[in-house]
């Protein structure tokens, strides 16, 4: 896509079975933007973000992330998903896995599975390249598996050090109280780079005590310039760290702006009546 | 204690022990052998029948898997092994080696029950867990690979080794194709000395003696796995 929109959202519609959850929802998320997106309960503020990296399969409409319409089923989601975190409510951390395993789970396992197909490739292309008179150039292969590996545990300590859990290394999740868990959860998330991270209720699930160091890890990673989108149910956090607002109602967006816009001068009567409820 | 001197004399001074041993063994390679195609072929069963439906090949494959469980678990083991020693491994022109077609038949025929054993572990495993792989782009089948199925294999532990159990103890009807296991073995010493008592009591306390050691290790095997749970 044109201009710095990470994501584009034309037109997303989305069905579970007859109930028409989403109606349609326009959206463009820049790059470096913090969109928090509050609502009612079942107004489908969890199921639009789940649909933006296809966890829910769009019923309709486009998803423009980085250029490409990921909402098209042809689209291998997987090389996209690299690129959008995604931090649950309910943590789910790997319970098989211990936690520095957790965070280096994925970015090995999959620079593992392309080095393998690379590897596989070049050792056709030299049988082929044999036969051939204009000989077809390798695939450069640029890390050894050791590498790779060890690269990724770098990357897991550092991001265990920066949270303060780097004694929690080599145990399983289920000892990490539930603050633990969804933020080795956010740093999971941050070791792939991602372009974007998509929180959906990150501190619902949280005992209230812990709600708070879940959430200041949350306004570091914003403050260093990740793109967010995020729903919660926290209003002063929205207020604080959100940069728009969305306010969604019955599977539209019914109203957006600054956060001052929403919160301090609201104009569509739904977000009038919602705002006085939870405030 | 006639029967007893009887028995030995045959099992030691004769050599059967020999058979025995060698029966044991059979015995071993065909239910380590069946447990082994079982759960990789029911694991991959299993996988297909938990698939998401969109699409057409999903759907034609779990109709195949459907018919293939319900035959092996429609018709009992001694017809299967049957079929195969007589019927399927001939037509197929494939040499024929009684315990080789009693891995296979053991092996498809766990298959069936395994599959199902898997499901319901897979589904016992929270959805969260593979939307989180998932979510971090791995494929539906390294997510499953690597975080829901040691995740379900921990949950059915104790099903999956009563199943290796009855293959152990199902083991003793391959004589049907002519295999010479540890029952044979000790149904020869039987025929050679018209002594039954002895033999057969001694090849119960053999089996008794497998099924419990099969326990003790499914039990170790369960503490090792336990490892990360709360402790």
């Amino acid at each position: 896509m044109k201009d710095n929109n990470i994501i584009s959202v034309r037109g997303l519609k989305k069905s579970f079975k007859k109930l028409e959850v989403l109606k349609g929802i326009d959206l463009d998320i820049k790059k470096g933007e913090k969109i928090a997106i509050i609502g009612p309960s079942g107004c489908g503020k969890s199921t639009f973000l789940r649909c933006l990296n296809c966890m829910e399969d769009p019923s309709g409409g486009s998803i423009y992330f980085d250029g490409v319409d990921i909402a098209d089923q042809r689209v291998d989601i997987n090389v996209h998903r690299e690129h959008i975190g995604m931090v649950f409510q309910q943590f789910n951390l790997f319970n098989n896995k211990t936690i520095i395993e957790n965070i280096m789970l994925a970015p090995v396992s999959l620079k593992l599975k392309k080095l393998r197909r690379a590897k596989v490739k070049n050792a056709l292309r030299k049988f082929v390249n044999i036969f051939r008179k204009n000989k077809k150039e390798l695939i450069s292969v640029l890390q050894t598996k050791a590498e790779i590996v060890e690269e990724a545990r770098e990357t897991a300590v550092a991001l265990l050090t920066r949270i303060g859990l780097l004694d929690k290394a080599d145990v399983y999740p289920s000892t990490l109280s539930g603050g633990q868990k969804q933020r080795v959860a956010i740093v999971r998330a941050l070791a792939m780079n991602p372009h974007v991270i998509l929180f959906d209720e990150p501190t619902s699930a949280l005992d209230p005590e812990m709600v708070g160091e879940v959430l200041d890890l949350i306004k570091e990673v914003a403050g260093e310039g990740m793109t967010m989108v995020i729903v919660t149910h926290e209003m002063g956090f929205a207020r604080e760290v959100a940069s728009r607002v969305l306010f969604m109602d019955n599977g539209i967006i019914a109203e957006e702006g600054t956060p001052k816009d929403i919160f301090d001068n609201p104009k569509n009567p739904r977000t009038i009546q919602f705002l006085k409820a939870v405030l | 204690m006639e029967e007893l001197k009887i028995f030995f004399d045959k099992f030691i001074t004769a050599g059967g022990y020999k058979t025995a041993l060698s029966g044991l063994l059979v015995t071993a390679e065909i239910a380590i052998g069946g447990l082994i195609i079982g759960i990789l072929l029911g694991t991959v069963i299993a996988v297909v029948k938990v698939m998401p439906k969109y699409k057409a090949l999903p759907r034609v494959l779990d109709a195949i898997c459907n018919v293939y469980v319900a035959i092996f678990r429609g018709t009992p083991m001694v017809v299967q092994l049957l079929i195969g020693y007589f019927v399927l491994f001939p037509a197929l022109g494939i040499p024929i080696d009684g315990v080789i077609v009693a891995i296979v038949i053991f092996g498809l025929n766990s298959a069936a029950y395994v599959s199902e054993m898997m499901r319901s572990g897979i589904q016992s495993v929270d959805i969260g867990q593979l939307e989180a792989a998932r979510a971090l782009g791995m494929p539906y089948g390294m997510a499953m690979l690597k975080i829901v199925i040691p995740q379900s294999i921990k949950n059915i532990l104790p099903t999956l080794g009563n199943e290796f159990i009855v293959l152990v103890k199902d083991t003793s009807v391959v004589s049907f194709i002519a295999v010479v296991d540890i029952t044979k073995a000790f149904k020869a010493i039987g025929d050679a000395t018209y002594e039954y008592i002895v033999p057969y009591l001694f090849l119960a306390l053999v089996y008794l003696v497998l099924v419990m050691g099969i326990t003790l290790l499914v039990r170790l095997m369960e503490r090792r796995l336990k490892k990360s749970e709360r402790q």
